[in-house]
């Protein structure tokens, strides 16, 4: 039985598990809710929690483990082949899967005419099938075979077994609710360790790959190369600082652009537009907000760009060479920003209380003077946080500056030349077939960790902003 | 009411400060205040009474238009501050504002320190030249407003980290600061212990010689102790205003007379 009819089943018992707990619970009683501890669902979902927990828990490992344990067990036979022994054994699994759709006895069928066969079935393999690899795949589907029907055994007999033993112990007194408050937590526990784990996971692969790519290019020269010019051939130099430069450069453009024109229409949008004007308005920027970054990049390029030729290139003020130049991109990814940083600040100006802003006016202050002297102010924390997080949105920014930025990595000071970020490098460097252990792959790995590391510690810097600013009014 | 302290109830100088005429005010389809006529006095203390809900606070904020700032909120009637209209289309409500200065109901001082908050409105209004002079206005308002001892050695720490009764006393103090001619008080002794209490009534009759102070209270015997005139408010309605001394001892509608002695509330 496959994985998925299996899970059906365990619902099914479970399901029946629910409706026999809830009438046990109920007919000892004689129905009077009173002399129970919990309400009749609780002991019906008590019961079903003790089935699906332990079944779907072995089913989920099985499923995730047994492939390996197979492909342990059938290596051996394939030991004295010649040839890297992963890609034989990745070969000897698709011509099992591959045996299976053609749905042949594995002991009749020959290595003849195989490949192509197995080719129609949709399996395409790179070399032909020689035999062991056929006597592995076959015992490979044997040995299958017999683990699903293990799996179906034991997990219909647990989840059978956990719904008789959960239902005797269905008795009026039973602290059902109890129970099934703490199932809930379980499940609540084991989704965070889920986003936890994935998280680490990330981390983890960045942080291995970092180091195999420092242990073939120095870190040094990583670090304080003022030169990037990866060659495949070899003897390349990757240095990341014309990168940090140039990511430093976009994002601070697209600062500049995106706080004040941000904040202040935050500021209209909050203190002084009607609530008819809020009413599409807050909404029109959070659909701005939601555009793909590649949008904005197709605006860098097609629009942007000549528009900022015509003035400053050739045949204008002659400062500009091509349309992708750090400007172009910093625009762009400004205007970008711009709804990110005003329906942030908006959601901060409006959590100042009303109250403060009435104990200015009552004063005799105006709006502005209000608004500046008390209500920026009290948002300020808030507002310095959303600046931050729009920052750390600015430095990850990669369509924009591949499309509006260039590609040259390069050290300069002047805002209409091609420059480049870490993201459109770590784009190029792993685009087309690479080899997984040349410096030139790898070093995408150390960029991204750079990256990380940084965004990483802006991110904290403006959620332990932003919390400062909570405590104030709470 | 033995321990009514009443002060010299004859008012010094009988003019009108205020004068409001058929006032309305409705939230929404609300009707909050109905046809509220009533003529406030120039140096003089008038206490706004009445059960919760009643409109005291309402009325209170038509009086600086400080209802301007609730979208909903609809003021209709005249409302003239020495014969002029503050409802007129020429009257800046930001310069009334600061003619008629308020102490607002909750305590709401600014999120900055404590001389900065009294400093506030002197600065906006230019009251003082050099610093001298401010460090000077802030001690005045904080030693009027009771507060000075307590606030002296930390002038400088966050306003908002005050207790509920300090930062009651700060917003006095803010108010004081800019000098205003009519100070509307909103419960300004709600939080206080009877010393403060005792103190801010002092302040209170010390303005009465250049100001004219509107109290909202619910202690009758606040209203007694302070106020020349007291306005009772009942569901809306202005239902009875006069001299203090009479409302307490001879009130002519019922309702005053079951509210003073605590049949409705
Ligand atoms: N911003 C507002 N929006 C809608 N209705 C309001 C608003 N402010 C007050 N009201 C309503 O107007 C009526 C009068 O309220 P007001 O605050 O003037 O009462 P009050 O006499 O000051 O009461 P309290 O003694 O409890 O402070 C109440 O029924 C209240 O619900
Ligand atoms: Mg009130």
């Amino acid at each position: 039985m496959s994985p998925g009819w299996l899970f059906l089943l365990v619902l099914l018992i479970a399901a029946a598990g629910y409706v026999l707990g809830r009438s046990r619970a109920l007919s000892a009683t004689g129905g009077s809710l009173r002399t129970m501890h919990s309400l009749p669902g609780a002991y019906g979902w008590n019961v079903a929690m003790a089935v699906l927990i332990p079944s779907l828990l072995i089913l989920a490992v099985w499923t995730l483990v047994a492939p390996a344990v197979l492909g342990r067990l059938v290596t051996p036979m394939m030991a004295g082949q010649e040839g890297n022994l992963s890609l034989l054994m990745s070969d000897v699994r698709r011509v099992a899967d591959g045996l299976l759709l053609l749905g042949e006895d594995p002991a009749s069928i020959t290595t003849e005419g195989l490949r192509d066969r197995l080719a129609e079935a949709g399996v395409a393999l790179g070399q032909d099938v020689s035999n062991a690899t056929l006597a592995a795949a076959a015992r490979y589907d044997v040995l299958g075979a017999w683990s699903h029907w293990l799996l179906t055994i034991l997990v219909l007999s647990v989840a059978l077994g956990a719904a008789a033993l959960a239902v005797r112990r269905t008795t009026p007194t039973l602290r059902a609710r109890n129970e099934v408050e703490r199932g809930i937590r379980g499940l609540l526990i084991a989704a965070a360790l889920v986003a936890i784990a994935t998280t680490v996971g990330i981390v983890l692969a960045l942080i291995f790959n970092t180091i195999k790519f420092f242990q073939i290019y120095p870190a040094s020269e990583f670090f304080f190369g003022t030169t990037w010019t990866p060659s495949f051939g070899g003897g390349s130099e990757l240095g990341i600082l014309p990168l940090v430069w140039g990511t430093l450069y976009i994002s601070t453009i697209a600062l500049f652009v995106a706080v004040p024109l941000g904040l202040l229409s935050a500021v209209y949008l909050s203190e002084y537009a009607s609530s008819r004007v809020r009413a599409w308005a807050k909404p029109m920027l959070e659909v701005l907000a939601g555009i793909p970054s590649i949008v904005y990049g197709l605006f860098a390029l097609l629009t942007v760009g000549p528009a900022l030729m015509l003035v400053f290139g050739d045949g204008g003020l002659g400062w500009m060479q091509g349309g992708t130049a750090v400007i172009t991109a910093g625009l762009v990814m400004g205007i970008m920003l711009i709804p990110f940083v005003s329906s942030l600040s908006d959601d901060i100006i409006n959590a100042v209380p009303q109250a403060m802003r009435d104990g200015s006016l009552g004063l005799g202050a105006t709006r502005s003077e209000t608004i500046r002297q008390v209500v920026l102010p009290a948002a300020l924390p808030g507002i310095m946080g959303a600046v931050l997080l729009a920052a750390s949105r600015a430095i990850g920014e990669t369509m924009i500056v591949v499309l509006g930025a260039g590609a040259a990595a390069r050290l300069s000071l002047n805002p209409f030349e091609a420059m480049t970020t870490i993201t459109a490098k770590i784009v190029s460097q792993l685009t087309g077939d690479q080899d997984f252990s040349s410096p030139e792959a790898l070093v995408a790995f150390a960029l991204a960790m750079s990256l990380f590391v940084v965004t990483l510690c802006l991110n904290i810097v403006a959620l332990w902003i932003v919390r400062r600013y909570r405590e104030q009014y709470e | 009411m033995n321990d009514m302290r009443l002060f010299e109830r004859a008012a010094t100088v009988d003019e009108v400060k205020i004068r409001a005429k058929d006032v309305n005010v409705h939230y929404g389809i609300a009707h909050a205040l109905k046809d509220v006529s009533v003529d406030i006095g120039d140096r003089l203390v008038t206490a706004f009474i009445g059960p919760s809900g009643c409109g005291k606070s309402t009325f209170l904020r038509c009086l600086n238009r400080m209802n301007d700032t609730i979208a909903a909120a609809r003021v209709t009637g005249a409302i003239e501050l020495d014969g002029q209209d503050i409802y007129d289309r020429r009257v800046d409500p930001v310069q009334l504002r600061a003619k008629v200065g308020m102490v607002f109901q909750k305590p709401n001082p600014f999120p900055k320190s404590i001389y900065e908050n009294v400093a506030y409105g002197p600065r906006i209004h230019g009251l003082a030249r050099t610093r001298a002079e401010l460090d000077e206005i802030v001690e005045k308002a904080l030693r009027r407003a009771a507060l000075w001892n307590e606030a002296k050695d930390r002038l400088q720490s966050p306003g908002t980290g005050l207790s509920g009764g300090q930062q009651q006393r700060l917003c006095i103090a803010r108010a004081i600061a800019t000098e205003p001619e009519v100070l509307l008080m909103d419960e300004p002794a709600s939080a206080l212990d009877p010393i403060a209490t005792a103190q801010i009534e002092e302040l209170i009759d010390e303005l009465r010689q250049t100001y004219s102070v509107v109290i909202v209270t619910h202690s009758m015997q606040q209203a007694a102790r302070v106020s020349q005139r007291t306005a009772f408010f009942h569901l809306g309605h202005l239902v009875e205003y006069g001299e203090t001394g009479d409302i307490f001892t001879n009130p002519r509608d019922p309702r005053t007379e079951s509210y003073i002695s605590g049949r409705i509330g």
